[in-house]
Order: structure tokens, then sequence, then C-alpha cells
């Protein structure tokens, strides 16, 4: 009882606060929250149109909230996030997918509350986003882990169990793939 | 086709990840490959990228403000969520096999109950075979049990 009035300590790991969320501290949750969201959100931002990403990002959280008794500790927390985040946005498209939807919002769409240069940059967009969806799973994740979650290739290489070399010559294929849907 | 695959080059892979790395810091803005290099045009794919996604960060503000959209989020539908008698119950929502399968369970111990065998009006006389009615009525039950316990197993 003593314990769950305690303060929970400056900057403690995202296990620690797993750790303490499990052992019925609320609060440790909204630190995990603040702690991830910037890069659940920009993640989510590179692949889902911009009207759902906020909603995108709230299943995310409430998905992590729901099933993090089942985290136990194996793999990092911010790498049981990504592929929960991963899951959730295939999800976000297999919904549009069955409500006949278009995989991603027309252009006009983009357009239709905007102007000039906003639009067009709406528009530049939603065409990445379309060409992203479309790549492989590794070409799409290797550009998000540089790009979107701002990581360096080093990191890249420790993260997916590569050299540096591989992890390079991967984003270079990555980079390239993308460029040939564009070019479509 | 992604001729990255069938020339490997760490050289050009080194080349692009640098430039990434100086887009990503601000520090470049356009291609450095000359127009003759291959890398050029994934170079202006990699400023694309940028141009489309400018780097940008969450504000405590607004960080805030979507934490309490979610908890708001959370609240609704805890409420809306609320379990059902069933759930309560059961453990699990009642589908309508499970539910048929409740009705006959229900019909038959009603017959069990009012059947002539479990009736002790007239005492049995010796010889007298057993009501098939009675037998039947069992089948069905462990049957009808089984059909539950399959229900309640599946997921």
């Amino acid at each position: 009882m003593e314990n769950t009035s305690n303060p929970i300590l400056q900057d403690p790991s995202d296990e620690l606060l797993v750790q303490h969320f499990k052992d019925g501290r609320q609060e440790a949750f909204d630190l995990l929250y603040s702690r991830h969201l910037p890069k659940v959100y920009k993640r989510v931002r590179y692949i889902v149109p911009e009207n759902d990403v906020e909603d995108v990002t709230q299943e995310i959280f409430i998905a992590a909230l729901n099933s993090i008794s089942s985290f136990r500790g194996e793999a990092k927390f911010s790498t049981w996030l990504r592929t929960l985040t991963n899951y959730k946005v295939a999800e976000f498209y297999r919904k549009r997918t069955r409500k006949q939807e278009p995989p991603l919002a027309p252009l006009s769409d983009a357009s239709a509350h905007t102007t000039g240069s906003t639009s067009k940059i709406m528009e530049e967009r939603v065409y990445l986003q379309g060409a992203l969806q479309s790549l492989p799973d590794n070409y799409r994740e290797i550009i998000l882990l540089r790009f979107a979650e701002d990581l360096q290739f080093n990191e890249i290489a420790e993260l997916t169990s590569q050299n540096l070399e591989a992890t390079k010559s991967l984003f270079r294929r990555a980079i390239a793939a993308l460029r040939n849907h564009l070019d479509k | 086709m992604d001729q990255t695959n069938e020339h490997p080059n760490p050289k050009k892979d080194d080349q692009l990840a640098d430039f990434a790395d100086q887009v990503l810091r601000g520090t470049m803005n356009q291609p450095a490959s000359p127009p003759t290099d291959d890398l050029l045009g994934l170079e202006e794919t990699i400023l694309r990228l940028n141009s489309s996604f400018p780097p940008t960060s969450l504000d405590d503000a607004t960080v805030k403000q979507m934490h309490v959209r979610l908890k708001a989020r959370i609240r609704r539908e805890g409420q809306a969520a609320k379990p059902s008698f069933w759930k309560k119950w059961f453990g699990r929502e009642v589908t309508p096999q499970l539910g048929l399968a409740f009705a006959v369970l229900a019909v038959l111990v009603v017959m069990v109950l009012t059947s002539p065998s479990l009736t002790p009006s007239v005492p049995p006389t010796t010889g007298t075979a057993s009501t098939p009615i009675s037998f039947m009525v069992i089948v069905g039950l462990v049957a009808v049990l089984f059909i539950v316990y399959w229900f309640t197993r599946r997921k």
C-alpha cells in the first residue's frame, strides 16, 4: 500500500513504468504516453491520411493500454509499441478496404480544405503515402525508422540485427523502390 | 526494376545514407550528385519525402490536449462497453447458437422433470423394461451439454 503512494522516480525506464502500471499505478501509463506519443504520431502521419492520424494514434494507445499486461519485457517497450503501431495501421487499411473506401483519400480530398502551396503539399503527401503503403514491409520500415523516427543508421542496424553496410544497402534499395512507385 | 539488387555498391549506399543524414539535419536541400549519376533520382526522392513531411515535434500543449482527448475516449468507450448479464455470468457474450443450445437444454430439463419414469406414482413391477423416452432424454442431454461445451471452448 505504501508502495503505491511513492512518487515515480525521475526518468524511469519504459520497462519500469510498465511494471508500475501493472502494479496499479495509472500515472505510469500517462508517462509512457507522453514519452512515446511524438514518435508514434510521426510514424502514423507518414502512412495514414491526415484526417485519421489522431484517431489511429488513439487506437494504438488504447490497444497498448488493453494489452500491456501481456508485455513481458522480452523486447524493448518501444519495439513492442512499434509492432502494435504497424498492426493497428494495417487494421486501419483492412477496415477501409472492407468499407470499399479507397486505400488513401483521393487527391481532390486533400485539396478540398486547403489552398495554394498547402494544398500542393497535402497532395504530394497523399501521393507519397500511397507509394509508401505499397512498398514491401522491410523497405517501408527502414524509411520510417530513418525519416519518421529519426533513428541513425547505426541504431537501425542494431535494432534490426543487421550490420551497418546491409542497413545502408537496404535503405538505398528502399528509396529506389519508392522512386519506382512514384514514377508509375 | 530494382537495379540496386543486381549491383551491390557499398560506396553508393554510403553516399546516399550520408545525403539522407544531411537532409534530415537540414544542411542539404538540393541534390548533391551530378545529373549523369544514377544517385540523382534517389536524392530527389529523399528531398521530396523530406519536404512533404517536414520534421515537426509535438509541443507540450498539443501532447496534453491529445492526452485529454484520449482519456475522454477511453471513458466513453468504457461506459459504452459495460458487460452484459451474460458476459458477466458466463464470461462471454451469448451468440445465437449458444442461445439455441440453452433453449434446447431448458426444454430437455423440463422433459426430464415431467418424464413418467421419474414420477414414482406406480411402484415398479419386476421385469418391466425401462421407458425408452428416458434413455433418449439422457442421450439428448449429453448431446446438448457437449454442444454447450464445444461453443464455450471456441473463442
